[in-house]
């Protein structure tokens, strides 16, 4: 993922777990990542029409990663088109749920780097619930649990799409994942999967859900399908969120946790 | 064969996502919590791995003991008894043969001993784990020669616990013998680079007898019991 990734634990943190949290970064990313050609992501990706059995960690971002582009018809699409086959999508991707197998059916590459970091997070997230008041951070995706120090819900703060040290708003979340989803940091850097040409509709999209593969995928989803097609994802889906138009016009759910 | 296909499965994102990282996380969970919890008593001393005879062989070969014979094997040497290799073999075989994983004392023993209640199941699953009585054995008795040994070909993948986390080999086995060892998976808490001269040596000796790493036992063993599990299904 080549993020840094930033655990706080309010407490001493007994045994072990904050490094069992780290170490699903590690192994993670190590599984689902396109720039190594020996990881497991890319050995699946290296073999046209064949079902592949692949481990948990695989699967159930790939599942995941295709269902989202079912739901959005392709807003999200993880699939990275190859010199091979410059018109694939998602749906050469098929996931066998009872056999626990992928098929690739075209030359193509995934990228499941949202999806995978949002993994990483949430079982991070997941190893370190025995604290009870945590924080996890990695490439600006967040996840809280508990409260902060101050015995408070955590303060996360949205980034200006605009404004580099500047706040567009903040929030109060607690057991909650927020990811955003932006032009700032990498430019137009992410891909309508409908057109293949960069998203424009969207300065920045920010989706609060219970864990952080959700909120992330959806961000993305959003970025891309635009302010009032993105709004009405996330209400369909149940989660908040707050969309920002390059020119500062902002869409959001009912209830947004102000804080 | 889709999941999902064409259908709009949007109220399944949720659901799906949630899901997904239980499924990660519980894979993971058993590999790492509960093997510190299960081998917090285990001796670090490593198991000789015992070479047996490759599938087809007559099940003449001294196996396990009969069934009613474990509990006392397993009260002796209470500590000792829950020996890893036949336990990840138990857990993670899924052979027809249930009462492996019912009967209680199986746990502790060595696989074969179970199917001897069908005689059909054994026949047909022959192969045995790769280690057996190994309760019994004294931990430093040197390594059986695995030279007579021929594997069926193919790729095996096996797990191999440590009270740092587990670590899963693959092992591929071409005209009989072991071609190459890899991690396939590193779920210890430390990295897997501190044990990365293991693997060439398996097929360099054709035997999981790896040498140990100074200060790495616990992935060292891991590997070991990994290798051993994944040859277990080779023969």
């Amino acid at each position: 993922m080549g993020t840094i990734v930033t655990i706080d634990v309010v407490r001493d943190a007994p045994g072990d777990c904050v490094d069992r949290a780290f170490a699903w970064f590690r192994e993670i990313e190590s599984r689902c990542t396109r720039f190594d050609e020996r990881s497991e992501l890319r050995q699946l990706s290296s073999r046209v029409g064949q079902p592949r059995s692949v481990s948990d960690i695989l699967f159930e971002a790939v599942r995941f990663a295709i269902a989202v582009a079912h739901d959005t018809d392709g807003a999200f699409d993880p699939t990275i088109q190859s010199a091979a086959a410059d018109d694939v999508s998602y749906r050469d991707v098929l996931v066998d749920a009872y056999a626990r197998t992928i098929t690739v059916q075209r030359p193509l590459t995934l990228d499941l780097g949202a999806v995978a970091k949002g993994l990483a997070i949430d079982a991070a997230a997941r190893e370190l619930q025995p604290l009870g008041d945590f924080a996890i951070e990695a490439g600006g995706d967040v996840y809280a649990a508990g409260h902060n120090s101050a015995g408070m819900k955590w303060s996360i703060g949205i980034r200006h799409p605009r404004a580099d040290r500047e706040l567009i708003d903040v929030i109060r979340v607690s057991g909650m994942a927020v990811c955003s989803s932006g032009d700032y940091e990498r430019g137009a850097h992410i891909l309508d999967g409908r057109r293949r040409t960069p998203a424009v509709g969207v300065a920045g999209a920010t989706v609060i859900a219970v864990n952080a593969m959700l909120a992330d995928a959806l961000a993305t989803a959003a970025f891309v399908l635009g302010p009032q097609a993105g709004l009405a994802l996330l209400q369909r889906h149940g989660v908040e969120g707050l969309i920002v138009t390059p020119s500062l016009e902002r869409f959001e759910t009912a209830n947004l946790p102000r804080a | 064969m889709g999941d999902g296909g064409n259908t709009r499965i949007s109220s399944s994102l949720l659901a799906l996502s949630s899901a997904a990282v239980l499924a990660v996380y519980s894979a993971g969970y058993v590999r790492t919590r509960a093997a510190a919890d299960r081998f917090a008593q285990q001796a670090e001393t490593r198991r000789p791995f015992i070479a047996v005879a490759p599938a087809g062989a007559p099940p003449s070969t001294p196996v396990a003991p009969p069934a009613a014979a474990p509990p006392a094997v397993a009260a002796a040497n209470a500590p000792v008894a829950m020996a890893p290799p036949s336990t990840i073999a138990v857990r993670r075989t899924k052979r027809p043969s249930k009462p492996v994983l019912k009967a209680p004392t199986a746990i502790v023993t060595p696989a074969p001993a179970a199917p001897v209640s069908d005689p059909h199941a054994a026949a047909a699953e022959a192969p045995p784990v790769a280690t057996q009585d190994v309760a019994q054995a004294p931990a430093a008795v040197p390594p059986v020669p695995p030279a007579p040994t021929r594997y069926r070909d193919g790729m095996y993948t096996g797990w191999g616990t440590s009270r740092h986390g587990d670590i899963q080999a693959a092992v591929v086995i071409e005209d009989g013998r072991i071609a190459s060892a890899t991690i396939a998976q590193c779920l210890t808490r430390y990295s897997c680079n501190v044990i990365a001269a293991l693997p060439p040596q398996v097929a360099q000796r054709q035997s999981p007898e790896v040498d140990y790493v100074s200060g790495a036992t616990q992935s060292t063993n891991a590997f070991y019991y990994a290798v051993v599990d994944a040859l277990s299904k080779a023969k």
